[in-house]
């Protein structure tokens, strides 16, 4: 049903990238675009986290020039300080959904400290995104940046309560 | 039809404005083109721009006023004057897209806005219905299968005449197109590339995305879209007020939510 759903949210870029990518087999050649296609036939990571666990922080980023809106989440270890899992639900286009698809990925197992350095140009690169789509990137890396504040702030709020209780 | 009455203190302000290199004729011509809106209620603003545009364009013949304004859009921000033309074939003054004299048609000029293509105010809430007649109108004149027996420089002008009265006319008539055109002209641009991180305003429009997908049949769909109408109307109204209060933040705000919103409803119309 997942798959289901990703694909419906996908479909809008499914149309974008069929006319720009020759190939949707799996050669390992350089195709524009392959790995956007690779990322709508392959969604990893959709799905949400409990928004009030405290372990999860929640990146809630939109480009409303486009109206696009893309929600990235991810699950920290307390101790360590590590991103142990993320996942995304991003309502946009193609290049977006890929942005974010890559963006969770590449956060897991990482500190998040090193997650914020995360540029959109690194993520366009991975993807080739033409220069129209170079905003959807950016969006991502926002909503890192997002998610991870979100935590920080709410295991500020968290360490207050316990400060106080004690 | 085109020519009315000369409003006295509109031709007096201009007579003074104008610099004296300017022919009577002319003048006259050019006041009478700007009598020429049937719904204008505001010579103030075109007085302004009158004066903005006519004092630095002394030649007859000049066309397009974009590189004066300095906008690379081509979209002439300080109003909607027309422009005094002489007609490129029978040279007699006053042709507006198309001669009145001979009905040749003329070069496209970028800064006359859409508004004034249709005789509109500029203004967000304008009279819908009247659109498409005018519109029809100006293709029964412009449009370049009525050229076939003319010569290939007009029918140039006929393709690209129509193609902009075209333009015009689906700008105008969508109110999200108009919003951002409006605000366009006042030079405040839609910024593709900012981000948002307001938490209700995306928290809103993920859950309404999500009831969309998860929406199982036709009659949930409608309710969603009638829902998603309603909110339009009353944002479109949100932006008449802070288009004319001046309040660019908010109307920008206001762009934002309707293009959301138009996201849902052309999502809800792919599903159906």
């Amino acid at each position: 049903m997942l798959r289901h759903a990703t694909k419906r949210i996908l479909g809008f870029g499914l149309a974008e990238t069929r006319s720009t990518a020759p190939a949707v087999t799996r050669i390992p050649r350089r195709f524009y675009h392959e790995r956007v296609v690779d990322h709508y036939n392959n969604p990893r990571n959709v799905g949400a986290f409990d928004k009030n666990d405290p372990t999860v922080g929640t990146g809630l980023v939109g480009a409303p020039a486009c109206g696009d809106v893309m929600k990235l989440q991810i699950k920290v270890d307390e101790e360590t300080g590590k991103i142990t899992d993320a996942c995304f639900k991003t309502f946009g286009c193609g290049s977006a959904i890929a942005s974010s698809s890559v963006a969770t990925e590449w956060v897991k197992g990482k500190q998040m400290e090193e997650v914020l350095t995360i540029k959109n140009t690194e993520i366009a690169k991975h993807l080739s995104l033409p220069p129209v789509k170079l905003h959807c990137s950016m969006l991502a890396e926002d909503a890192i940046k997002a998610a991870v504040k979100d935590y920080e702030a709410k295991r500020g709020k968290s360490l207050e309560t316990k400060a106080a209780e004690a | 039809m085109w020519r009315k009455q000369l409003r006295t203190p509109l031709s007096t302000f201009i007579r003074k404005t104008l610099p004296q290199s300017i022919s009577p004729q002319l003048l006259e011509e050019n006041i009478t083109q700007l009598q020429n809106q049937p719904n204008s209620s505001n010579p103030c603003s075109f007085n302004t721009n009158a004066q903005t545009r006519v004092s630095r364009n002394p030649r007859i013949h000049l066309i397009c006023n974009s590189e004066f304004l300095g906008k690379s859009s081509g979209f002439c921000s300080s109003g909607s004057p027309e422009e005094t033309r002489s007609c490129w074939s029978c040279k007699s003054q006053g042709a507006f897209l198309i001669c009145q004299s001979c009905g040749s048609v003329q070069p496209v000029d970028h800064s006359v806005d859409y508004f004034t293509i249709f005789g509109l105010e500029r203004k967000f809430d304008i009279e819908v219905g009247s659109l498409e007649g005018k519109y029809k109108d100006w293709q029964k004149k412009l449009h370049p299968d009525l050229v076939h027996t003319k010569s290939e420089e007009e029918r140039e002008y006929a393709a690209e005449q129509s193609a902009r009265v075209i333009d015009a006319y689906t700008t105008l008539r969508k109110p999200l197109l108009r919003a951002i055109y409006i605000m366009r002209l006042e030079g405040v641009e839609v910024d593709e590339e900012q981000t948002v991180s307001e938490p209700e305003l995306l928290g809103e429009i993920m859950e309404i995305r999500e009831a969309v997908e998860e929406a199982m049949d036709s009659k949930s769909l409608n309710q969603i879209q009638s829902q998603m109408e309603e909110k339009l109307r009353h944002w479109y109204d949100l932006f008449a007020n802070a288009f004319t209060s001046k309040e660019y933040d908010d109307a920008l705000k206001a762009i934002q939510r309707m293009t959301y919103y138009h996201r849902v409803k052309e999502e809800i119309v792919k599903k159906l």
